[in-house]
């Protein structure tokens, strides 16, 4: 009765997309391992930039991809074609990112793109998936939890812009990337606290496929925030520390868990229009009895 | 529980399926008032192959009776397509949804084809409109399934 594993086609997008973090983190984990083993004689800052760069459009690229399959299935008028188009939107963006940073004349174009930009087109997508999950009865009031989570979220741009006050009152410059950095924060905040309440709805609902495309949109949007918390902590922590790679090691899975979004949404429609005789066998009919 | 008289009838005539007719049989087994009433439908069909003189009887009655007895028969068979067809409802908000899911879209009571209106319009938000489609089409495949008017889920 347990279905057959097979990597082949786009049904099973989600688990390469977990082997290949897998195999990316374990390397990652070797060599701070060995880094750290050998006394931190060797620079490993440089490598590991190209790499991240690399590996994370590379995601975005495939998270792009697989965006315009799921809105190619949605047409005009469906009531989640919106939401799906700004997803694919916000992953275009991060190619986008990717491209124009290797580009030296129009390289602060890629914050851009891959920050307030990207976050924006997030935010909306959510409003219209919350909106959506509403009407269907999966709402759920935030829980304190929720609201501490979003909190913290909301100090950490607190802190960040009243860093920013103090180093602009004392004659101090800012950097054009900084302020990029912090037109997005307020736009995170808002993506936190639609987070938790998709996190709430999609508890609401369990762990079927189209659910995990949801949850991973959390994970997601979680994990950028813990990212942009943990870059900003670590160096005024350890001035040892190679920020490239923890910044790789925080990217790709921020990338992937984007990623898995229309990978499980792929997956689950994939799964609907396989012809009968690929499904189990009688396995509508002889489940639900045995699970009851 | 007692097996219906149409029940009874479709076990004379070997329709009933084995399952169930291993069920009836068992049933049978014990119960003196479904044995009695099996030995009269048994009874009335020997008559009734036989052509024999049966007793004169009220044409209008007869027929109302074999009517009844039709519909108790259909009435009986729309009830467990019914119940077939929630379940298979049941199984694909879950594997979509999750188990969560299905008390959320399926409130108590709810009629097999509101269940499976309101289903198939979560289904076609959520997975768009060609998968929605193939997923009723697999909740139907080899289901008997008619709507019956005033039919509800048990």
């Amino acid at each position: 009765m347990t279905r057959k594993t097979n990597m082949d086609g786009m049904e099973s997008a989600p688990r390469w997309i977990f082997t290949f973090l897998g195999g990316y983190l374990i390397v990652h984990l070797f060599v701070l391992y060995v880094w750290n083993a050998a006394g931190q004689v060797f620079s490993i800052q440089g490598t590991s930039d190209g790499t991240s760069a690399l590996s994370v459009t590379a995601m975005a690229g495939v998270d792009l991809w697989l965006c315009l399959v799921v809105l190619r299935s949605f047409p005009a008028g469906a009531p989640l074609r919106t939401s799906w188009m700004l997803i694919a939107l916000a992953a275009g963006a991060r190619v986008a990112a990717g491209v124009l940073a290797q580009i030296e004349q129009i390289r602060l174009a890629a914050p851009i793109a891959g920050g307030p930009v990207r976050l924006a087109f997030l935010a909306a997508a959510m409003l219209g998936v919350l909106r959506i999950l509403r009407q269907f009865g999966f709402w759920a009031r935030p829980s304190a939890t929720d609201w501490a989570v979003s909190g913290i979220v909301c100090l950490f741009t607190l802190c960040r812009f009243a860093e920013a006050g103090a180093a602009s009152l004392a004659g101090r410059p800012i950097g054009l990337e900084d302020w990029i950095s912090l037109a997005g924060l307020p736009i995170l905040c808002v993506l936190f606290l639609e987070a938790m309440l998709l996190r709430r709805a999609v508890l609401r609902m369990g762990n079927g496929l189209v659910t995990k495309g949801w949850l991973a949109l959390v994970c997601g949007i979680l994990l950028t925030g813990a990212g942009e918390v943990a870059l900003w902590v670590i160096p005024r922590d350890s001035q040892t520390l190679p920020l490239g790679l923890f910044g790789a090691l925080i990217r790709l899975p921020v990338a992937a868990a984007f990623a898995l979004v229309p990978a499980y949404q792929v997956a689950a429609q994939r799964r609907a229009i396989k012809p009968a005789g690929d499904q189990p066998e009688d396995l509508a009919t002889v489940v639900p009895a045995l699970a009851r | 529980m007692h097996p219906r008289r149409a029940t009874l009838l479709a076990f004379c005539d070997g329709e009933a399926g084995a399952d169930r007719s291993r069920r009836i049989a068992k049933h049978l087994s014990k119960c003196k008032k479904c044995h009695g009433q099996l030995r009269r439908i048994h009874g009335e069909k020997e008559e009734l192959s036989a052509g024999s003189a049966a007793p004169p009887m009220d044409g209008r009655q007869d027929l109302a009776g074999v009517l009844s007895a039709m519909a108790a028969w259909r009435e009986d068979r729309a009830g467990e397509a019914a119940s077939e067809l929630r379940n298979r409802l049941q199984w694909q908000i879950e594997t979509y949804f999750g188990f969560p899911a299905v008390s959320v879209v399926e409130r108590p009571g709810i009629r097999a084809e509101e269940l499976l209106g309101k289903a198939s319009e979560i289904l076609d938000v959520f997975l768009g409109p060609n998968a929605a489609q193939a997923v009723t089409e697999d909740v139907f495949r080899g289901l008997d399934w008619a709507v019956p008017a005033g039919e509800s889920c048990r």
